[in-house]
């Protein structure tokens, strides 16, 4: 027979229900454990009392007295879950995930009057066949935004060979700031068209380009957070606003924006890197999670704009204002893995901006590469206060760092020293330590330890 | 002209050792996951071992091919998932590992410059192909997930009931993680049959299209092919239909986000907004593969290539017209959902020819002047009022112009590309030219429908 069963009246019994205990089962016993069992136990305890009382009440006890007692349970049943709840979610880690989007501005308007002067408009409305369709100048925007959506636009445009301003403005705009889903969706495929026909023999003459700074005020519109806190929190969404949706066809521009290279260059190189860390604070956004691939194929876009020249010089940059603004928890994780790191470029953005926010865990204090690891082995994870949930930061920080640059993982000394540290983590825990974390950092050293051994 | 590799045969001794410490070492992470798949630390370790895989054989440049088992388990990870971040990551490194290690590929032979076809037969497949009696045998606790041709007309099934909810209805992450799960099938397929289909243009070998894993599917005596195919047809209406905001009213993505906010699933609204669009691309492309297939099918039967075996289809293409004719309010979503404008092009012609049909017999391969080509000749018929009269009777002036709209759009698209059937080697100019001609024509045929419709 199982104590912890309910007996068969208490099921009935809404005050009695038990407090939800999590009930899965860990690799080891942690303290954590022991001390919910303790509370479990307690309030165990007070049930049965309260079940010997009420039986007995049963027979003598006045309804009133009854009740009083029933809600003095209930409150402390209450208190007990408060206090389970409360250790299991201490000992949780939150997962990564900041609100990067805070109170919108109000869109600017949409309204277009100089849309009726383009030229293709004007020559139609004096062409003998306007008498099929009776446009007139007041009500073109509307059947434009027809032309766009179903396609005829680009199909005029890519005939002509020309974008007018007042066209251009129009859709960068509908683009950004319509509440349309099929009208941004079409102005966002009209852009990138436009703009990829550039790569082709036959480019298109674009009368207007937006600046970097109408793309970055579009952000600000959104809401989208330049500098955020640690506790912009999941937590706490209420106070912030959803993502606005026109988000996707930024990114979407953004990507094939980038591309462009003509004579009014219209990104400069600090535009780009900026570019970059804004896609990364993006990805913190778990609201965003859905939108990884089109982030992926942007950042990559981006680094890929870049000439050579301007890519040395730029990506300790980028990894530095990253370092600065990512918090210190699962979130710097999460910066360091959206970079795909399958390419040269990515490879390197992503060793260094591990090794960036490595450096900043010590203040700042250590900068050069061996100085980091020895600052590592130097963790005693034999002392009490050992904190092993920044250790395994560290490990998986440096992981990333190393992995991801060649040339300073083979350096021997370097080599030598993450061994080090890895056979420090994976044999000086035992498998029995109770802290908090230790075993994810101990089985997280075991398996990279693994990974060295074979090479 | 097809090499059949292992990967073992070829691979040296230390990179066998590499890849089964690297499998055991990964699939290690998993292990503790079996009694409790929902909880937080069992999610961790599904990300951590995606990540370890994706370490291990993505990230080095010649890193080794993941194992089946490894692949397994990313694949039942996405079948699984139930957040957002497992799903999302699991659907992009199996697409990455897809794109990698592709299960078939070209190699350019070292003899004569030709191109040959390299089938790694080891390499894991989400479909169980009948004729592969491999995979029939292979007692994974995991293979009934794998999709034999059953399994996946039920998936489709059940990706064209989806299609037709409300948005609302339908933000849930099962329905994101199905559609995701599609694109990847269809991406595996795809993966499968463009290789095969560049070498067989070379080599005109039939047997290397034969055994594309579609056609073999698809070949299944156990399916109802006919059916698959209109409920392949009824998810692309289903999905357009939602771009175009029929079901939900013009500003349906904006309500549903609020109500989803209330839900606390605002990521999958947002991955939804855009998951939607590319997996009406992805059924749009599985269709056109089809169409292709019948094509060279064709070609094969019309050289003597073709033997009993390879049984009798209905050219998928033919299965859209008929439904389109039957029901033609499917027409409206299908042109919206379905933009490659060949095929386009190809079905409108099809379709008018269906109501204006002439006793010449014209064929698509007849090789004469552009003037003559069978859209022309339809065009050709509103120019006089009562056969426009006759047509109209058979057809609303309506749908005739929207027909009319779209087969000149596709004709525009193709002609931009120079991909128009029999006018690929014209100059430019020729081309503007026969482009002024053909809206001249176009707007006759308006002014002719307008002159009968009043």
């Amino acid at each position: 027979m199982d104590n912890d069963d309910p007996l068969d009246f208490e099921i009935e019994d809404p005050l009695l229900e038990k407090p939800a205990v999590s009930k899965r089962r860990r690799k080891v016993v942690e303290l954590d454990d022991l001390l919910k069992e303790h509370y479990k136990e307690q309030s165990k305890l007070i049930e049965k009392e309260a079940k010997k009382k009420t039986k007995a009440q049963k027979i003598y006890d006045s309804d009133d007295e009854k009740h009083d007692k029933e809600a003095k349970l209930s409150s402390l049943l209450d208190d007990c879950q408060n206090q389970i709840k409360e250790i299991s979610s201490e000992e949780e880690i939150p997962e990564w995930g900041l609100c990067v989007f805070g109170q919108q501005k109000t869109a600017p308007c949409l309204s277009f009057p100089e849309l009726g002067s383009w030229s293709i408009l004007q020559s139609f409305m004096n062409n003998e066949l306007n008498s099929l369709l009776v446009l007139t100048t007041d009500q073109d925007c509307s059947f434009l935004e027809g032309l766009l959506i179903n396609g005829w636009l680009l199909k005029l445009i890519f005939k002509c060979g020309h974008v007018e301003k007042s066209i251009a403005t129009w859709t960068f705009f509908s683009m950004l700031y319509s509440s349309k889903e099929e009208l941004r969706s079409s102005a966002c495929e009209f852009w990138c068209s436009i703009l990829s026909s550039k790569t082709q023999d036959k480019p298109i003459e674009i009368d207007w380009y937006p600046s970097y700074s109408e793309l970055k005020s579009a952000l600000e519109i959104y809401g989208f957070l330049f500098e955020f806190s640690s506790d912009t929190s999941v937590d706490n969404s209420s106070v912030h606003e959803e993502p606005p949706q026109n988000i996707i066809t930024w990114i979407k521009f953004a990507a094939i924006y980038c591309q462009v290279r003509c004579k009014q260059s219209v990104l400069s190189t600090s535009d780009r890197q900026e570019l970059v860390a804004i896609i990364i604070c993006l990805f913190l956004d778990r609201r965003l999670q859905g939108l990884s691939v089109l982030l992926s194929n942007c950042m990559q876009s981006v680094l890929s704009s870049l000439t050579e020249e301007e890519w040395i010089n730029s990506y300790p940059g980028i990894a530095k204002s990253l370092a600065l603004r990512v918090p210190m928890d699962l979130n710097c994780l999460r910066a360091v893995q959206c970079i795909v790191g399958v390419d040269p470029r990515s490879k390197l953005l992503r060793s260094a901006v591990a090794f960036r926010i490595l450096v900043k865990c010590f203040d700042n204090k250590v900068s050069d590469e061996e100085g980091i690891l020895s600052s590592l082995i130097g963790i005693n994870v034999k002392e009490k206060t050992c904190d092993f949930f920044k250790l395994y930061l560290y490990l998986v920080l440096t992981d990333n760092w190393l992995r991801y640059d060649p040339i300073t993982r083979d350096k021997p000394v370097i080599h030598e020293m993450w061994g080090l540290l890895l056979r420090n983590c994976s044999y000086q825990i035992p498998s029995t330590d109770l802290r908090s974390n230790a075993s994810k950092v101990r089985n997280k050293a075991a398996f990279l330890l693994q990974g060295i051994g074979n090479n | 002209m097809e090499k059949r590799k292992n990967i073992n045969g070829r691979s040296n001794r230390r990179v066998k050792i590499n890849r089964g410490g690297m499998e055991a070492n990964t699939l290690a992470i998993l292990d503790s996951d079996e009694f409790h798949k929902d909880s937080q630390e069992s999610k961790d370790d599904r990300l951590d071992f995606l990540e370890a895989v994706r370490t291990a054989s993505i990230v080095p440049e010649d890193g080794p091919a993941p194992t089946e088992k490894m692949v397994e388990a990313v694949f039942q990870i996405l079948r699984q998932g139930k957040s957002v971040e497992l799903v999302m990551s699991s659907y992009e490194l199996l697409n990455e590992i897809q794109k990698r290690f592709p299960r078939v590929r070209i190699s350019e032979s070292s003899d004569n410059g030709s191109h040959e076809l390299v089938v790694v037969n080891e390499a894991w497949l989400p479909f169980m192909v009948s004729s592969d009696v491999m995979s029939n045998e292979r007692e994974g606790k995991y293979s009934s997930d794998l999709f034999d041709i059953n399994g996946f007309h039920e998936f489709i099934q059940g990706l064209a009931e989806l299609a037709y909810k409300s948005s609302s209805e339908r933000q849930d992450i099962e329905s994101l993680r199905n559609m995701l799960l599609f694109q990847y099938l269809v991406n595996v397929l795809g993966g499968d049959f463009k290789p095969r289909v560049n070498v067989y243009k070379e080599t005109m070998n039939w047997n290397l299209l034969r055994e594309c894993i579609l056609n073999i599917l698809l070949s299944s005596r156990r399916v109802n092919y006919k059916v698959l195919m209109k409920d392949c047809l009824s998810t692309i209406c289903g999905l357009s239909q939602y771009h175009a905001g029929i079901v939900d009213g013009s500003d349906c993505s904006e309500t549903s986000m609020e109500k989803s906010s209330e839900d606390h699933n605002t990521d999958v609204a947002v991955a939804l907004i855009e998951v939607q669009k590319t997996t009406c691309r992805a059924m749009e492309n599985l269709m056109i593969m089809i169409m292709e297939f019948d094509v060279f099918k064709k070609q094969a039967e019309m050289k003597n290539q073709t033997s009993r075996a390879d049984g009798v289809r209905t050219p998928l293409a033919e299965i859209i017209l008929d439904e389109l004719t039957y029901d033609r309010d499917l027409l409206h979503p299908f042109l919206q959902g379905f933009s490659d404008p060949k095929w386009k092009f190809e079905i409108i012609v099809q379709y008018f020819l269906k109501y204006t049909a002439k006793p010449s017999t014209r064929t698509r391969s007849s090789n004469g002047p552009p003037e003559d080509s069978p859209f022309i000749g339809v065009l050709k018929s509103f120019s006089n009022s009562t056969t426009t009269r006759n047509i109209i009777k058979k057809m609303d002036a309506d749908i005739v112009q929207l027909l009319l709209s779209h087969a000149f759009q596709a004709y525009l698209s193709m002609s931009s590309q120079q991909h128009l059937p029999g006018m690929s080697d014209c100059k430019d100019d020729v081309i503007d030219g026969s482009d002024v001609e053909l809206s001249q024509k176009i707007i006759a045929a308006f002014n002719g429908l307008r002159s009968v419709d009043e």
